[in-house]
């Protein structure tokens, strides 16, 4: 009997919401492990039939599992939706109850050199570098708060450069800073939430290959936690496209570890 | 928050030799370190890369709102970018949340520097009036 000319899907347990993967391209061949996979499903347990591309067609097992992961991100996002509304009523508090401003958290001069770079700028008012002072701390406040949100999705206590990565990659008002982060970084920490002010799952990893759910092939007693819930393995596919992609896939790149 | 103290206070610039002049282009980063703090909480640490990540993001900022606004005064044929001109491109380049904030902050600021030239002003003989009492929103070149 000959070998079926269809290629054969590749499987793997997804271990993270962040983790990188490889773009479908003709230069992969059709066993080829996708990267950060734990564990391969035996050639023999793999179905003949079609995946479904659609969750609704799945079993009801995994269809709550689905759902669960949904809801998680879902209560993630608001969660930190509703840390910002409170960040800007603070902001708001504060500048209420301000009666200094001869006093600066950052210095005018300074500021005024920055705006100074600039060849077209001629005069600058008295009140410019005080507001610029006030704008640039509540700037590097939502800038770090939104940061801090990704230390914390990643279980993490230090604040890393790949969390102002991903805050920057996530964040639609932040597009003017994508050349000040190092573009690797931005690759790996993009993935994840979708970004703000896009609706869910645009932007985010779950759209970018096209990835298919599948009965996870799981031992007794094993488990995975997600979201602080006892919870089944969610197990991704990614099938060989059928038309070939002129362009090579883009350079792998590993991700840092958390510390 | 265990972090190493940072040597350069309010306003201090970078090291030694060409660096300072690399340096001006960026905020102090022990000011930043300081603002990044109060975003973070009392167990959460802040990596060294991190504070000199948003060191560059703040002055890319900077550049990027008054470089708005100067176009803005450019075709207004005004030569004075002011506090108003800002808060204008902050909302034009999607920053709507600064702006209410910074509109009440500017208010603020405004009144008090009124109070402030007015009692200078008060103290002084009346016919000299006319050359102190500047408008709020006066410009200067120096520094």
């Amino acid at each position: 009997m000959e070998p079926s000319s269809q290629p054969q899907p590749v499987m793997g347990v997804a271990t993270g919401g962040s983790q990188a993967y490889p773009p479908p391209a003709a230069a992969y061949p059709p066993q080829a492990m996708v990267p950060g996979a734990p564990a391969v499903v035996p050639p023999g347990s793999q179905p003949s039939a079609p995946f479904p591309t659609n969750p609704a067609q799945l079993s009801a097992q995994h269809q709550l599992v689905y759902q669960q992961a949904q809801q998680f991100h879902q209560q993630l996002q608001q969660q930190q939706q509703q840390q910002l509304r409170e960040f800007w009523a603070n902001q708001m508090e504060e500048i209420e109850q301000t009666t200094d401003f001869k006093n600066h958290s950052l210095p005018l001069a300074r500021i005024k050199k920055i705006m100074k770079a600039d060849e077209d700028v001629r005069m600058i008012s008295a009140e410019a570098p005080v507001v610029f002072a006030k704008a640039c701390e509540v700037f590097i406040l939502e800038l770090t708060l939104r940061s801090w949100m990704h230390t914390e999705e990643n279980k993490r206590r230090t604040l890393q450069k790949n969390d102002i990565a991903a805050a920057i990659t996530r964040t639609d008002i932040y597009d003017f800073l994508v050349d000040i982060v190092p573009r690797d970084e931005m690759k790996e920490e993009g993935l994840g939430l979708p970004r703000v002010g896009l609706p869910p799952n645009v932007g985010g990893a779950a759209d970018t290959y096209p990835y298919y759910y599948v009965p996870a092939q799981q031992g007794p007693g094993s488990g995975m936690m997600y979201g602080g819930q006892q919870g089944h393995p969610v197990t991704y596919v990614w099938q060989q496209p059928q038309e070939q992609q002129e362009e090579a896939p883009e350079e792998q790149h590993s991700l840092p570890e958390s510390s | 928050m265990s972090e190493g103290f940072d040597g350069t206070e309010n306003g201090g610039g970078g090291g030694g030799g060409g660096v300072g002049k690399e340096q001006d282009r960026f905020l102090p980063i022990a000011n930043i370190g300081r603002i990044m703090r109060r975003a973070v909480p009392e167990n959460g640490k802040i990596a060294k890369d991190s504070k000199e990540s948003v060191q560059e993001c703040v002055s890319e900022f900077i550049s990027f709102i008054t470089s708005e606004a100067s176009d803005k005064c450019l075709k207004e044929k005004r030569k004075t970018i002011n506090g108003d001109d800002l808060i204008w491109s902050m909302g034009t380049l999607g920053f709507e949340d600064y702006v209410e904030p910074l509109k009440l902050y500017l208010r603020l600021y405004r009144e008090t520097e009124g109070d402030t030239k007015g009692s200078r002003a008060s103290e002084l003989p009346v016919k000299k009036d006319v050359v102190l009492n500047g408008d709020p929103g006066s410009s200067f070149e120096g520094m």
